[in-house]
């Protein structure tokens, strides 16, 4: 495909996570005479569109460098991410990373389920120069400095306090248990698979962690002082939790229900960080795509190709499930820091939380 | 008699591929006279030739499915008339009127080709039989047509990116517009003069087709002859969400 385009940094491979957002996109393209198309009338297109380039992103280091990426959206449906559409959906994302090698793109990032191809080392690396990452190491790094900064400003001692991860084995959870099982009195692992977590949980207690592991939520909810939610499920109900327990909802789609945020506690939306030179869309799509309650917020995963791209560094660094050393969380969160791509502040479906993350630096 | 489809032992299947086959005759003729249009527009001769050759093989095709219904005994309705065909081709018309050989290249060969590809492949994979066979082969040479058209617009985009892109832009919405009510789950501009009775998008279940999804796998096929052209997609985005629906 020859397109006429200018060289790209970098490329970002996602998808909508509510029909709302896509609703609202669709809409603001058309124009008043064109009239506004309902929900049902939406669905019956979006999921027929290929895969294809949205809008260009530019981006603004501290240190005064720019790059420029380009968002590529699969168009797989929001409420069908589960198993049943597995074939359909690992088609899509299979049609938008061949589009991102056409693009020439150096570094892709596969955000939300998309990470799946690369979690599930079904490789996209063949026959091209082009570099793919889950992402997931700076999303992990935002989850467990997030929870560092909740805990911190909620006068809570992490080294005395009961962590629950739900979702432990997937590849996220997997970092979130390896940074904190030497920083925490306790880990509570949930994951559906009883057979991974088991595994999980003896290589915790053969590291010298404590910790127990359950397949039921329930029984573990009540003693969690901490709850970091990092699973491929959602409507989750928080039935039994303590009510001052530190809750970060890093689920894309979000793990929680949504009244989650009226609870009484303190409860964030993890794995996001803010870029403090800013990023601009092109078409300016922000209204729609990234509705969040402070400038220039965007998920972890998307950060961490840019940062791959400000660092020239076309690598596939996050890939395969399991391999997040502590070692790769510290190093993509140094680099983040050294663009200006900070922890964002604390937020949630109500807006933001009342007070904010110490924005760290190097 | 043909026997071969097995959708035709009961009255509303009758009737839909009835209908099926009257608006692939009419598409077809509709194209051959585009095709025949286009050859005026263009000076090479060996283009003009080979836009006479298209002609006649949208010729051939609609005399495949007109032989293939009378043998069935269909009750076939053409229609060039009918509002939508009718409008298509005023659009083409317009067009050629202007010697303008790329816009009627695109709205031929690339809008109603794709809609014929993907529509008659979706009809052929639900009739299955004969009359599927039918629909299967027509859509592969279609196909052809589709490619063919690829590499010239292509080239056009090289020589000027910013006026093609202006210029197909104009194409779609004068042009899509008009399949876009066609093909939504009602008819946006009334009856389309061709279906017998009432609208057989309705009934498109007694053969195993629902509109929705005929409609959808066009315009995914639309989109992707727009990617292969190299229109961006942030552009082709932009022109087929503006579509009536």
């Amino acid at each position: 495909m020859d397109r006429p385009a200018s060289r790209l940094d970098f490329a970002v491979i996602g998808h909508q996570d509510s029909w709302a957002n896509i609703h609202t996109f669709v809409n603001r393209i058309r124009t008043p005479e064109q009239g506004t198309l309902s929900v049902e009338k939406v669905k019956a297109i979006f999921p027929f569109i290929p895969a294809r380039d949205l809008f260009r992103v530019t981006v603004t280091s501290r240190t005064g460098d720019t790059i420029k990426g380009v968002y590529i959206d699969t168009f797989i449906e929001p409420d069908k991410l589960g198993v049943t559409n597995l074939r359909t959906n690992l088609r899509k994302v299979e049609d938008a990373i061949a589009f991102a090698k056409k693009l020439e793109a150096p570094i892709v990032a596969l955000g939300g389920f998309t990470s799946i191809f690369l979690e599930g080392e079904l490789s996209p690396y063949a026959s091209s120069n082009t570099r793919f990452t889950t992402g997931n190491t700076l999303t992990s790094a935002f989850i467990v400095k997030g929870v560092e900064q909740a805990a911190v400003e909620n006068q809570l001692d992490l080294r005395s306090a009961s962590v629950l991860i739900i979702g432990a084995t997937g590849d996220i959870g997997r970092a979130c248990v390896g940074y904190f099982q030497s920083r925490v009195n306790n880990l509570l692992l949930c994951a559906r698979n009883k057979r991974r977590l088991e595994r999980l949980a003896g290589e915790v207690k053969a590291g010298g962690g404590r910790c127990t592991s359950a397949i039921e939520l329930s029984t573990l909810l009540p003693r969690a002082d901490v709850i970091i939610c990092v699973a491929s499920s959602s409507n989750l109900a928080l039935a039994g939790v303590k009510p001052e327990a530190i809750i970060c909802d890093a689920g894309y789609p979000k793990n929680l229900f949504r009244d989650a945020a009226d609870r009484p506690g303190f409860l964030f939306h993890g794995g996001m960080g803010q870029v403090e030179g800013g990023y601009r869309f092109e078409p300016d799509y922000t209204d729609s795509f990234y509705q969040y309650p402070a400038p220039d917020i965007i998920h972890g995963c998307i950060l961490e190709a840019m940062v791959l791209a400000f660092e020239k560094r076309f690598e596939n660094y996050s890939s395969g499930r399991g391999n997040i050393t502590v070692e790769k969380v510290e190093e993509i969160y140094r680099l983040s820091l050294k663009h200006g791509i900070a922890l964002a502040p604390f937020f949630n479906d109500n807006g933001l939380c009342p007070t904010r993350p110490k924005v760290s630096s190097i | 008699m043909k026997t071969a489809t097995p959708s035709l032992t009961t009255s509303e299947t009758f009737s839909v591929v009835s209908d099926l086959f009257s608006q692939a005759i009419t598409g077809e003729l509709i194209g051959m006279s585009n095709f025949a249009s286009l050859a005026e527009t263009i000076d090479d001769y060996e283009e003009k030739m080979e836009a006479v050759e298209h002609a006649d093989s949208e010729r051939s095709h609609a005399e495949g499915f007109l032989h293939f219904a009378k043998e069935a005994g269909l009750q076939v309705n053409i229609n060039l008339e009918g509002e939508y065909w009718r409008s298509v081709r005023e659009q083409f018309l317009a067009y050629a009127g202007k010697r303008d050989f790329i816009a009627c290249l695109f709205i031929q060969e690339v809008i109603l080709e794709s809609f014929a590809v993907s529509m008659y492949t979706d009809v052929g994979d639900a009739l299955g039989g004969e009359a599927g066979k039918l629909f299967r082969s027509i859509a592969e040479e279609e196909k052809e047509h589709l490619d063919h058209s690829t590499e010239i617009l292509r080239e056009e985009l090289r020589k000027d990116a910013t006026a093609f892109v202006d210029k197909i832009e104009e194409v779609h919405f004068n042009c899509m517009t008009i399949l876009a009510q066609f093909s939504a789950t009602t008819d946006l501009r009334g009856h389309c003069g061709v279906c017998h009775g009432s609208c057989m998008k309705a009934d498109l279940h007694h053969v195993g087709l629902d509109s929705a999804t005929m409609r959808g796998n066009a315009l995914a096929l639309y989109a992707r002859a727009l990617d292969n052209i190299g229109i961006p997609g942030e552009k082709s985005m932009v022109w087929i969400a503006q579509l009536p629906a």
